[in-house]
């Protein structure tokens, strides 16, 4: 083979053993560590983070935590499929297509119902509906809520995935993209669709609250079923972190600020205008919301052939944990 | 060698334990090519991609061989540019992503751009090293018939110097299909690298190693390609290989 | 480098330099060449002056031919090229490329190409050293030949006294370092047809003048025969 080509197989080959080579808790006893993730458009993560809970719950079982950052729901889901992370913040969208295609992950906690994503315009834009982006280019990350949403609002405006071009980036890229006139919409996500909207005065062409579909915090199966204790301990951390973004807006707003290096008045907007905080045990509306997602998902045939998307919606969402957690 | 290695693949994916979503079998391969050829998608992300190389590895040849061949040819010259292409040379493909997205954006030239700069250097060290090398004699007989200059450097000099452009040329061919796969990342919609990460995106491992064949294929391809130019071209050499 | 000395050569004369390895025998003949500048005295040549080195410096891209060809400067040299290649025996080599000739054809090739611009001087810088001893020995016919035929004026640079006695009418031996002249030796025509056993006092004279132990003669057929003039 040439060298090329040599290159790219072992490149592959390497990634997936890499999925065995990684940190993976030890099965019977209590693991020696835990990757969680954390992201600035989940603000319970941030305030977990910072405020250490989670390590103080844990010592006693003398667990480390790794925390990595997820720049999106592609990139968690990416990381929850290697097992780099056993717990990972993702939409519930994203959460589901992941499932689908194979990803054995289970919702377990809902960290906050947001509307973080909408379709995105510069200031000077001349467009005032969605329809009239047909031909026009659109930036937004595969994979993730704003994905999902920028192709249910097409599908709403009657035009086709083919009827617009969809250029795959980085949600930060995609805000850049949008400011530098690259592209001339941009399925957005918060906290980088504020700050552009307040530093850069973009507006929103097309929201809907219904099309956000929760935050949700994921954990692998596996671990699920070995750990059932660590979780728990887990949920009940993770929990008092949701508790304090709650009732405790403008110290989060600080949080969010620090951590994603954006001004205050940025994760202000975010979290005062556009962040509300329910009950986190996955349930009916959760499920509800995820159903509007299936026929996108078929639709664009975003589904590997032969698996099944009304299954792993059934299958996906698990309130024992956060039951026990919050109710013990 | 990848008869075996399609073996493995397939029996760990069959019997091996590896899920879905670590690694798809062989068949789920087969059946998501099959599924872009029909669609027409293969067609569109693999002529997109090839584009792409295409454009960026022209780029790199032309400017190569003219910085390479004043740069060795004339000292002054090489004195002013080596020291800082050297420099250059050393920064990584993904290095050159975000300083390209700031300046070009996530725009074609972006994307063309990083592969010439890629194709670039392997082409532009070779030659210089060939011209270098040229044998002294050949070049003193030159001198002697009263050929210089501009005459000498196209009769004697770049001729001479043939077999290391032409390994340039080759190694600079591979250099620009690993860094399509880099520029991919800077905001695609179409080819074989944004079908990579568009596959690891939504958890689709059939597709990341669908583009993961394509680009293998096509990287074995263009390579033969060059080796039949260079025996073509290099019918005078007298090495091992001849 | 050189004690002063000055040297004059006729026309159609061929004259050899022979001195052992490092007398300057080679410097000589660049300075002669226009190749080197010496630092005091001068150098005066007629203008075309074609030159054969000790490696045959082919360009390894070209035929033959177009080797023979990259010293034509227009038409009418252009035209000699054929006429050239005839001289020198590679008619039915022409087309081949240099990494596909022997040492002995590729010599001949060089020389060939130093003939195109019809030189008045011919300088041959130990032309024969990097053949094996049969190759040598036919080239040694086909130089003299060659210039016998293009009545040439040719300097020869050897370390091969046999080699210098077959071709030459005037042979000029260095000495040491700084290089100086030793000896002149004339040559009589007649004598340079016959066998090389029958110059034995000019061999010896040059032995001596080199400062060697005079070796014996190899006197089988095969060196008689090939010294004879076809």
């Amino acid at each position: 083979m040439a060298i090329q080509s040599r290159r790219i197989f072992l490149f592959g080959a390497l990634a997936t053993a890499s999925t065995f080579a990684v940190a993976r808790p030890s099965r019977a006893a209590a693991p020696d560590a835990i990757g969680i993730d954390y992201a600035y458009y989940n603000p319970p993560s941030l305030v977990l983070k910072q405020s250490g809970w989670l390590e103080d719950a844990l010592k006693p079982s003398g667990a480390q935590v790794q925390w990595v950052l997820s720049l999106g729901s592609n990139k968690a889901n990416g990381f929850l499929a290697a097992n780099a992370v056993q717990f990972g913040s993702t939409a519930g969208s994203a959460a589901l297509l992941a499932r689908t295609n194979g990803t054995p992950i289970r919702t377990v906690f809902l960290y906050s119902q947001p509307e973080w994503t909408a379709l995105v315009i510069a200031k000077d834009a001349p467009y005032k509906s969605v329809v009239e982006l047909r031909g026009k280019k659109i930036a937004a990350t595969k994979g993730t809520d704003p994905y999902f949403f920028l192709l249910r609002a097409l599908r709403d405006a009657k035009l086709e995935q083919s009827d617009v071009e969809i250029l795959n980036v980085q949600h930060p890229d995609g805000r850049v993209a949008l400011e530098r006139g690259d592209v001339d919409a941009w399925a957005g996500l918060d906290p980088h669709m504020a700050a552009s909207e307040l530093d850069a005065g973009s507006r929103l062409l097309y929201r809907n609250v219904a099309y956000n579909t929760y935050g949700a915090l994921n954990v692998r199966e596996d671990f699920l079923n070995d750990h059932p204790d660590t979780v728990q301990t887990v949920l009940r951390a993770y929990a008092r972190a949701h508790s304090f973004a709650a009732h405790n807006v403008d110290a989060t707003a600080k949080i969010v600020a620090a951590a994603s290096n954006l001004e205050l008045r940025v994760a202000d907007r975010q979290l005062k205008l556009r962040t509300t905080y329910p009950d986190p045990t996955p349930g009916a509306a959760y499920h509800e919301a995820l159903a509007g997602v299936v026929p996108i998902v078929r639709e664009n045939g975003l589904a590997m052939p032969g698996t099944d998307i009304e299954g792993a919606l059934a299958s996906l969402a698990d309130p024992e944990p956060a039951r026990a957690a919050l109710h013990a | 060698m990848p008869l075996l290695l399609l073996a493995a693949w397939w029996y760990a994916t069959a019997f091996g334990g590896i899920k879905v979503y670590q690694l798809a079998s062989p068949a789920e391969v087969l059946r998501e090519l099959g599924s872009l050829a029909t669609s027409g998608e293969l067609w569109k992300n693999l002529v997109a991609s090839i584009v792409r190389v295409a454009f960026g590895f022209a780029i790199a040849l032309v400017l190569a061989v003219g910085i390479g061949t004043s740069v060795g040819l004339s000292p002054p010259i090489e004195r002013i540019v080596d020291p800082t292409l050297q420099a250059l040379r050393a920064i990584p493909s993904l290095a050159w992503v975000p300083l390209l997205l700031l300046w070009l954006g996530i725009g074609e030239t972006a994307k063309i751009v990083l592969i010439a700069i890629g194709a670039f250097f392997p082409i532009y060290v070779n030659l210089v090293a060939g011209i270098r090398g040229v044998d002294r004699k050949l070049v003193e007989v030159a001198e002697i018939f009263g050929i210089r200059g501009f005459a000498l450097a196209r009769r004697v000099v770049i001729p001479a110097a043939l077999p290391s452009l032409l390994v340039g040329a080759r190694i600079g061919l591979t250099q620009a299909w690993l860094f399509l796969v880099a520029a991919e990342l800077l905001g695609a919609s179409r080819g074989l690298g944004f079908l990579l990460t568009e596959g690891q995106q939504i958890s689709r491992t059939d597709e990341i190693l669908t583009a993961i064949l394509l680009l293998a294929i096509c990287g074995k391809v263009s390579e033969s390609a060059m080796r039949g130019i260079e025996r073509r071209m290099l019918y005078w050499t007298d090495g091992m290989s001849s | 480098m050189f004690e002063e000395f000055s040297l004059v050569v006729a026309p159609g004369e061929t004259l050899a330099i022979l001195g052992p390895s490092g007398c300057g025998k080679s410097t000589l003949l660049r300075a002669i060449g226009r190749l080197i500048i010496p630092q005091s005295g001068g150098v005066e040549t007629s203008s075309e002056i074609g030159i054969v080195f000790q490696e045959p410096r082919l360009l390894p891209w070209l035929s033959v031919e177009k080797n023979v060809a990259f010293a034509a400067r227009g038409e009418v040299e252009r035209a000699r090229v054929k006429d050239a290649i005839d001289l020198v025996g590679l008619t039915h080599a022409a087309h081949l490329l240099p990494k596909a000739l022997s040492g002995g054809m590729a010599q001949r090739t060089s020389l060939a190409r130093s003939l195109i611009r019809s030189p008045q001087l011919l300088l041959l810088d130990e032309p024969l050293s990097a053949l094996d001893a049969l190759t040598r020995l036919d080239l040694q016919v086909a130089i003299a030949r060659i210039i016998r035929e293009t009545a040439s004026t040719a300097i020869l640079v050897t370390h091969d006294i046999d080699e210098a006695l077959f071709l030459a009418d005037r042979i000029i031996v260095l000495e040491g370092a700084p290089a100086s002249v030793a000896t002149i030796l004339e040559v009589p025509p007649a004598a340079r047809r016959v066998r090389s056993a029958d110059l034995t006092p000019e061999r010896n004279a040059l032995y001596a003048a080199l400062g060697v132990d005079t070796p014996p003669i190899a006197s089988d057929n095969r060196t008689t025969r090939l010294f004879r003039i076809r």
